[in-house]
């Protein structure tokens, strides 16, 4: 709660009736229209017993009204809302409220006029808040009923800049060796200018020699690569029957018992996506007063925020309007989410997820068995419009095989996960202590699980899946894919600064691991076409000065690799949607090959991007599945 | 405990594999030896010691696995190698299926058992003291079907996978064995159609009724397809990668099973084929349907084995299909007689369901007694099948054994031969193509001594033997690898006609050589 208020105000017995809901004048007309039951002030009372939110926050994103019937009720009562966002403030006003408080009590004081303070406010029966504005301004407001979705609105607008610049530089002044501001820093740009100059001083001297070298490190690199792959999905198979928490567990979950869990719902411009995202949420197996929801929305992003204010339905999320800052992206946003929320755990999912039901039962019983240092859990992701065109077949491929092998092998091996960009569920206040997610890397994700291991955490991995909307336009997918390119990029970079520090923290085995992973991934894309147009021009060709490029040897090597490589990546994969039993995917995964051709271009842009526009996050667009087999209950 | 009884088999294991060595050192120093070690010990000599393109022989020396572990064991004794190699192979065969067997069963008198069997059965003694691969494709073999049979129990893709990469292997130990894969066809067939919800309980009707309706149909054939995929994918591709580099390195797509360059089974199927002709023998139990009877003397135990896996039908199936692949390889090869190594497949699948399966029998000790009875009579049968075998190198072993002193040379001729170069004076060159002579080369261990194939000037020397040797080796008319080899009568009858003034003397005969100095 705010310091802003009066410790007199908090411990006066006079504050009880606040806690009584029923009493309220807004609720007597909500009665009244047959908007609220009895019933439903039982359910009101506990759920305040939990938050200590305001009635009408609770009523509001709780899911016990909707706003347009709310604002239909009041309107009929006699109460005008009102468009606020021209309002005029005034700082100093401002300055004695803080956000928090105003957040909680969808109510905001603007101004003083005529000896008035004049506020808005969404119950303008909210007796706290009138009390609040009397003892801090020592005049009475003058009340102007307004959505509470334009209030949140101002007042994260205007009093938000704390916080936001909170987000966007607590890690940079925290723990700078870790931020991803600096893309290059010095002696990185010395070594790899210094690595090209050594190639281009190779070439000039002997052109044949460097470039065989050149081209045996590369196979050799390849083969290692593809090996430790191959090795991780045996790993990660062999323990694919395990059940890290099994129905029996989760049943035994006792509900009284259960923390509150905030889940993060980052969105911009996903007004497609709002209802099916209520849906969603509704369907998860969890106290719903102990579920803290907090749909982020950008500050320019009307159509997100009128899409939620026009449901027809009640809401069970809070809406946070995130302020506007560069950079502007979805760790910012989560960061400020996190000044917001108040849950001992916490996850993050995309408007389109669709968690198992019995998630975040079984992560909180999967927390109880683990020991203190584990500070995440990262469940699977798969898709639910796999069978919809290549494109989400091929990713559907790919994701079986990442997360259903390989990030349980490296669980298996103890070595640094990188986290998937949803469902990965975190003690927030370890979260807080690791300096919570970079703004200004774009895989925010991957870059924490490698942080966390850094400093001593552990992450384990649960057999719950959620199903995402996979990309199904490959402009898109190109966008989102240089993303993911560009942040393993960004990385890599980030935590090889000081490499053997790194070694030091998370030992040669993690060191190894996470090379192989986030730094090898973006360079195989980057070869992997150059690669291909060689052996098509020896092939085609039959150019000599490939011959005098591959001796023997080397080219049986090469050639080794192409093949070998190749078709180990396609077993894997298939090895993934086998164990699915999404049996019709087995053919696809042949089609890898120009599935990585497609990675590789994203690759390419990925790292122009990294050069000239490091932060800046490729937006992918969802809600362009028209798949309905959309299913979370749990088998 | 456990730990007490991971000592304990490993010092088993070290004492079997001390008696391996033992046994097959002895017979090799008197002499036993094969085509199989003699072609590995020359090329492990090129790699070694030889100037040249030694990636071919790196690369392409075919089956690779089992070369690749003759290299290593070069380390410590090139003329041993092989022998060092099936020894310890042999041994770490029994260390896999012990340690299997120990935690799969409490009773301790299967153990024995087991190691009854490794220390006595003259299948297992050959496997193991020949020198030849044996061991590396019964290894293989049993992981393969080891993991079939836990993939059956577990549902995992874990042990199909792994046992698709053992099936990888072991088609790079012998190639023949990649037939197996038809015979899992049905076997796939019926646990895709086990898996579908079908209230129809009898296989045949379930068959017919998901033939008849399209969307079973498609999961069907999905199913079928997928585990096939994943069971035979890595094999299939590993093959055809290996093909094109043999395409790209020696100019021909089945160089690694059709060179005799490449590999030793060419030479040694050509001269039994040669041999069976001049005997002029049918042997009446090398007919087709025969086969698998002949298997099920040699290993009755493998009826016990199936009656163990009763009421499972995919186990059944499974263990059915190496009589396939026999019966297969008859039908495919028919001129060239199944060698021992096929039998003891079935050894290694009856020992396998027992170790499996055993616990699950209720009456153990009349078991126990009948078991012992049936390893008795399968140990005479083993060296029945071993002394009585169409294969020269077989027979030849089960005398080495019986006849310690007698143990007769496979390859005396070029054994003596081979004597003779050594005694020639340094500095000589010989012009000989290994491709039939390797085991005189080996026999030889000295490279240097010898134009070969694999040597840039080779092309030349053969074009004109008088400038680069002052040797040649020529394979006479009467050897039965004649076809293989260009060095031969008709050779020095065409140089002779381009060099009128070449003049060569024979300086060493044998039925089979003839060893000319050029003049």
């Amino acid at each position: 709660m705010s310091a802003f208020i009066s410790e007199d105000l908090m411990n006066d017995t006079v504050a009880q009736p606040y806690s009584n809901a029923r009493d309220s004048e807004i609720s007597k007309i909500l009665i009244g229209d047959h908007f609220l039951a009895e019933t439903d002030f039982e359910k009101i009372d506990k759920v305040y017993a939990e938050t200590g939110a305001s009635f009408v926050k609770i009523i509001l994103t709780f899911g016990f009204i909707s706003r347009k019937n709310y604002e239909r009720s009041l309107t009929q009562a006699g109460y005008t809302f009102e468009q606020i966002r021209e309002q005029p403030f005034d700082d100093a006003v401002l300055d004695k409220i803080d956000l928090k408080f105003a957040n909680e009590r969808l109510a905001l004081p603007l101004r003083v006029e005529n000896a008035k303070v004049v506020c808005l406010m969404a119950d303008p029966t909210d007796q706290l808040f009138i009390d609040f504005v009397r003892m801090t301004y020592g005049s009475d407001p003058h009340i102007i009923v307004a959505s509470d979705l334009d209030i949140t609105w101002l007042s994260h607008k205007l009093l938000g800049n704390k916080y936001v610049k909170s987000a966007v530089f607590e890690l940079l002044n925290e723990d700078p060796d870790n931020s991803a501001l600096t893309t290059f820093t010095d002696k990185q740009l010395i070594f790899i200018f210094s690595f090209i100059g050594l190639l281009a001083a190779g070439f000039v001297l002997s052109f044949k020699l460097t470039a065989t070298v050149l081209n045996i490190f590369m196979s050799v690199f390849f083969l290692i690569t593809i090996s430790f792959k191959l090795f991780l999905s045996l790993v990660g198979s062999k323990f694919e029957l395990f059940q890290a928490v099994t129905k029996s567990e989760v049943k035994a979950v006792n509900n009284d018992e259960l923390p509150v869990y905030t889940i993060h719902l980052p969105v911009y411009k996903e007004d497609k996506l709002i209802k099916k995202l209520i849906w969603n949420l509704q369907s998860i197996d969890y106290p719903r007063e102990k579920l803290d929801i907090k749909l982020l929305i950008e500050e320019d992003d009307d159509k997100t925020l009128n899409a939620v204010r026009n449901l027809d339905f009640p809401a069970i999320f809070e809406v946070i309007v995130v302020p506007f800052h560069m950079p502007k992206t979805k760790p910012k946003a989560c960061n400020y989410g996190l000044h917001f929320s108040r849950g001992e755990y916490l996850t993050i999912y995309d408007a389109e997820d669709i968690p198992d039901t019995d998630q975040l039962k079984k992560v909180v019983a999967m927390f109880n068995k683990l020991p203190e240092n584990y500070i995440c859990v990262q469940c699977a992701l798969n898709y639910f419009n796999r069978n919809e065109n290549f494109l989400t077949r091929m990713f559907t491929l790919e994701y079986s095989y990442w997360f259903d092998y390989v990030l349980p092998g490296l669980d298996t091996l103890d070595i640094p996960i990188p986290l998937g960009g949803t469902s990965n569920h975190f003690k927030l206040a370890n979260l807080v202590d690791l300096g919570a997610w970079d703004p200004f890397n774009v895989t925010e994700d991957a870059d924490l699980g490698v942080r966390a291991y850094a400093k001593g955490y552990k992450i384990a991995v649960l057999n719950s899946t959620t199903y995402e909307e996979a990309n199904n336009d490959f402009f898109n997918w190109i966008r989102q894919r240089s993303r993911w390119i560009k942040g393993y990029m960004q990385t890599y970079l980030v935590h090889m600064r000081k490499p053997s520090a790194l070694i030091k923290k998370i030992g040669i085995k993690g060191f190894l691991g996470f090379t192989f992973f986030v730094g090898a991934t973006p360079i195989m894309f980057l070869i992997n076409p150059i690669l291909i147009v060689i052996f098509a021009a020896y092939v085609i060709f039959d150019l000599d000065i490939i011959r005098t490029l591959f001796p023997d040897w080397v080219l049986f090597i090469s050639i080794f690799n192409l093949m070998v490589g190749n078709i180990l990546m396609i077993y894997v994969n298939m090895m993934a949607v086998f164990k699915r039993r999404f049996y019709e995917l087995i053919l696809f995964a042949i089609a890898n090959p120009i599935y990585w051709l497609m990675h590789s271009i994203a690759a390419y842009k990925g790292l122009y991007q990294l050069i000239v526009k490091p932060f800046y996050w490729e937006k992918t667009n969802h809600g362009l599945s028209k798949s309905h087999t959309q299913t979370n209950a749990v088998k | 405990m456990k730990r007490f009884k991971t000592v304990y088999l490993v010092v088993i294991t070290v004492l079997l594999a001390a008696y391996y060595l033992m046994v097959g050192i002895y017979l090799n120093k008197h002499g036993y030896s094969n085509q199989e070690s003699l072609f590995y010990i020359e090329k492990v000599q090129i790699i070694f010691s030889g100037e040249g393109d030694k990636l071919r022989i790196m690369g392409l020396t075919s089956p690779i696995l089992p070369f690749y572990i003759v290299v290593f064991f070069s380390l410590f004794s090139s003329a041993l190698a092989p022998v060092l190699a099936s020894a310890m192979g042999t041994a770490l065969l029994f260390y896999i299926m012990a340690s299997s067997m120990m935690k799969r069963n409490k009773d301790n008198f299967y153990f024995y058992l087991l190691t009854g069997i490794f220390v006595l059965h003259p299948g297992i003694l050959y496997t193991a003291c020949s020198g030849k691969s044996i061991y590396l494709d019964l290894i293989l073999f049993f992981l393969f079907f080891l993991n079939l049979l836990k993939y059956y129990n577990s549902n995992t893709t874990y042990h199909i996978s792994v046992a698709s990469l053992f099936f990888v292997m072991l088609i790079f130990t012998d190639y023949k064995l990649i037939w197996l894969s038809l015979f899992f066809v049905p076997l796939v067939l019926s646990i895709s159609l086990h898996s579908l919800n079908l209230g129809e309980k009898e296989s045949l009707f379930r068959l017919f009724m998901s033939f008849n309706s399209s969307s079973l149909r498609r999961k069907l054939i999905n199913k079928t397809f997928s585990i096939y995929t994943i069971i035979f994918l890595l094999p299939i591709a590993s093959i055809l990668i290996y093909k094109m580099l043999n395409l790209t390195h020696a100019d021909d797509l089945n160089y690694f099973i059709d060179s005799p360059y490449a590999t030793w089974n060419i030479i040694t199927d050509k001269l039994e084929y040669t041999v069976t002709q001049t005997m002029g023998q049918y042997d009446i139990s090398e007919l087709s349907i025969l086969v698998s009877f002949k298997a099920l003397i040699f290993c009755p135990l493998i009826i016990l084995a199936i009656y163990l896996f009763k009421q499972h039908t995919y186990q059944v199936l499974t263990l059915l299909t190496p009589f396939g692949l026999i019966e297969f390889l008859k039908v495919k090869y028919e001129k060239v007689n199944l060698t021992y190594e096929y039998y003891l497949l079935f050894l290694i699948l009856a020992l396998l369901c027992i170790i499996f399966r055993i616990r699950f029998i209720k009456n153990q000790s009349s078991l126990k007694i009948c078991l012992v009875a049936v390893i008795a009579v399968q140990c005479y049968i083993g060296y029945v099948f071993l002394n009585k075998s169409a294969i020269k190198e077989e027979r030849n072993f089960a005398q080495a054994v019986v006849h310690k002193d007698t143990a007769p040379r496979i390859e005396q001729e070029s054994y003596d031969l081979a004597g003779y170069i050594k005694h020639m004076p340094e500095g000589t060159h010989i012009l000989a193509d290994d491709a039939v002579a390797y085991a005189i080369v080996g026999y030889t261990n000295d490279i240097h001594r010898f134009t070969i194939p694999f040597q840039s000037e080779y092309l030349s020397a053969v074009e004109a033997p008088d400038k680069y040797n002052g040797y040649v080796l020529i394979a006479n008319t009467a050897n039965p690898m004649l076809g293989y080899t260009q060095l031969t009568e008709a050779y020095l009858e065409s140089i002779q006609t381009k060099n009128s003034a070449l003049r060569l003397t024979k300086v060493y005969i044998t039925d089979n050589w003839t060893l000319y100095k050029i003049m």
